[in-house]
């Protein structure tokens, strides 16, 4: 298993930087070389601020945002409908360019989109004309030269199998996004993003239009694929118990301008699944943030 | 080149302990939530249900036409005026007849005029469609083109095409060219609107997606968005070809010497009842097939238009 890191390592794949300043205690478990997964890389974002101007009149969006993120930490971003959270999550896309500070993902500055840092929305964001396979191959077909008319390849179709597989639609290779469920449809988007290999995946409020019993299964699913793919993930959302059941820390946000009001640890061992929102420490982390956003 | 092919498959890893609390954790595949489409655990079947209930549907439109034809065949019996309304046997008798014949004995068959106005409208609707697109295409790039082309449009569109034919008479004779620039006329506009509609509704995150996943500008352009926007272009081309058919057959009632607008206008100064609706049925006929290779093209297209 380690030299199988090592190898993912050498391949090409960002190296997670140096994981200095950041928990000591966790740290070192976390980063441990994982089973399977092709690793996360850390994310830094130092000093962020986005103003949007329309017509004369200006709106500070962020302002000096500053949160480090582990390679293969799971951190959520919380807070109510406007409060930027969206707008920071586009801008570690490199969907949006900041006006000032810097975003660095696994050591590199980010610029414009990459395949390295998955994104997945509210809506699933399937591409209706094309089969579930045929979406989750998207990424790879469309990153290789040739693109337009790329013949088959044996050694991709096998990959597209295994995922298919890995995220419970095996069955479902040759339906279109029409014929999948709500949550079919999301564990598709999450094998297309996956396939690629991102070192970070960010993810905008994913599972906010599902019913709640499908949006429970959707967290034992996503905590499921994280233990697996130690993938870094940024994930937003407005609901507190999602962030305390996902999140390894989740940093709340609000105020004007927008920015970061506290970042909360969430003592919680890990595997975690769903059940886990009964504990005390559950409860204990929910009031902590409670707290912090009624500032 | 990219990061992933550097990598070995997926396909290849070594079984995690993880993986089997995933793989119990989701249980059946088909296990997901209260969705009414959830119970889709066979592919196939859901098909066969989705297929048998288009063919009903296809059955019921089939009887309403029947239908149709019945009432009309029972009011002709009636009414017993073949100049006023010829029974349905004594139309389709006239039909099959001059089918073949020419009308009057030194005019053309019936497939010699519908063959004409055919020509003229698939040439004027293929450039009305490619000026229609392409103009669309820019609006929806370009805000300033937007603005400049929308009046010009919203101008154009609402006019009657009848209202053109004495101008282009001026000005292209009674050749084949006033008649295809009528549709042009007539097509472009309709192509436009429903073009920048179908680019506009293009959602922006669909084509961030696309980019995440690693394809380039131009990529997503071609791959995504105008692939995306395809559906609602060829509903255009569906509403177009209806407006190309008003265009052609008023054109040809007034100013032609050829076409199945003449051939109406011709048996109507003869009182020949029978070959009149024998013209509008061969319109109906040919546009109904027009539309259907349409649609065909539409099912293509968009999957869940499918069953």
């Amino acid at each position: 298993m380690g030299a199988r890191a090592d190898a993912d390592g050498a391949g090409g794949q960002p190296v997670t930087g140096p994981v200095s300043s950041l928990d000591p205690v966790n740290g070192a478990a976390r980063n441990a070389p994982s089973s399977v997964g092709h690793g996360g890389a850390d994310v830094v974002i130092d000093s962020i601020g986005k103003t949007f101007r329309r017509g004369g009149r200006r709106t500070v969006a962020l302002a000096g945002i500053n949160l480090k993120v582990r390679a293969g930490e799971l951190v959520c971003l919380l807070g109510p409908s406007g409060c930027g959270k969206s707008t920071l999550l586009r801008i570690v896309a490199g969907a949006l360019e900041q006006d000032e500070g810097t975003v660095t993902v696994g050591g590199r500055p980010v610029r414009g989109p990459s395949p390295d840092r998955g994104m997945l929305f509210q809506t699933p964001m399937l591409f209706p004309w094309l089969t579930t396979r045929k979406n989750i191959l998207f990424g790879p077909k469309a990153q290789r030269a040739g693109g337009l008319n790329e013949r088959d390849d044996p050694e991709l179709d096998a990959e597209a199998d295994a995922i298919l597989g890995t995220v419970g639609l095996a069955k479902f290779g040759d339906a279109f996004p029409h014929e999948l469920s709500g949550g079919m449809q999301h564990r598709a988007a999450f094998a297309r993003a996956i396939i690629t290999r991102p070192s970070l995946l960010l993810m905008d409020e994913p599972f906010g239009a599902l019913d709640a019993i499908t949006r429970l299964r959707m967290h034992d699913f996503l905590l499921g694929m994280w233990e697996q793919y130690r993938t870094t993930i940024i994930f937003v959302t407005h609901d507190i118990e999602e962030a305390v059941l996902l999140g390894d820390r989740v940093a709340v946000m609000g105020g004007r301008p927008p920015g970061i009001q506290e970042v909360i640890d969430i003592p919680i061992g890990r595997p975690r699944h769903a059940v886990d929102a009964d504990t005390e420490s559950f409860l204990t982390a929910k009031r902590k943030i409670r707290a912090s956003l009624t500032v | 080149m990219s990061v992933w092919r550097s990598l070995p498959p997926l396909g290849e890893r070594p079984v995690a302990d993880g993986e089997e609390t995933v793989a119990a954790l989701l249980g059946r595949e088909d296990q997901d939530g209260l969705d009414e489409r959830a119970d889709r655990d066979d592919l196939a079947a859901y098909r066969r249900a989705r297929r048998r209930a288009r063919a009903r549907r296809l059955a019921t439109g089939a009887a309403g036409l029947i239908g149709l034809a019945v009432v009309w065949q029972i009011v002709a019996t009636f009414i017993r005026d073949p100049v006023f309304l010829p029974s349905v046997t004594r139309t389709v008798s006239t039909f099959w007849h001059y089918l073949g014949r020419p009308y009057p004995s030194q005019g053309s068959p019936i497939w010699y005029d519908a063959l004409t106005s055919l020509r003229r409208i698939l040439i004027g609707f293929a450039i009305g469609v490619v000026a229609g697109v392409t103009l669309g295409a820019a609006m929806s790039a370009t805000r300033v083109v937007r603005h400049l082309i929308d009046p010009v449009i919203e101008v154009l569109r609402p006019l009657p095409p009848l209202a053109f034919i004495p101008l282009f008479i001026i000005w292209f004779g009674i050749g084949e060219l006033p008649k295809v620039v009528l549709i042009v006329i007539g097509v472009t506009p309709i192509m436009a609107i429903t073009s920048v509609v179908a680019l506009d509704e293009v959602p922006e995150d669909l084509r961030l997606c696309a980019r995440t996943l690693g394809a380039s500008r131009f990529y997503t352009l071609l791959h995504v968005q105008l692939r995306s926007a395809l559906p609602g272009i060829l509903t255009g081309m569906r509403i177009s070809m209806a407006a190309a058919w008003t265009s052609i057959v008023a054109a040809e009632l007034i100013a032609a010497t050829s076409g199945l607008g003449y051939l109406i206008q011709q048996a109507g100064d003869y009182l020949n009842t029978a070959l009149v609706l024998s013209g509008i049925i061969c319109i109906a006929l040919m546009a109904l097939a027009l539309d259907a290779c349409i649609r065909g093209l539409l099912l293509l297209a968009d999957p869940s238009r499918r069953g």
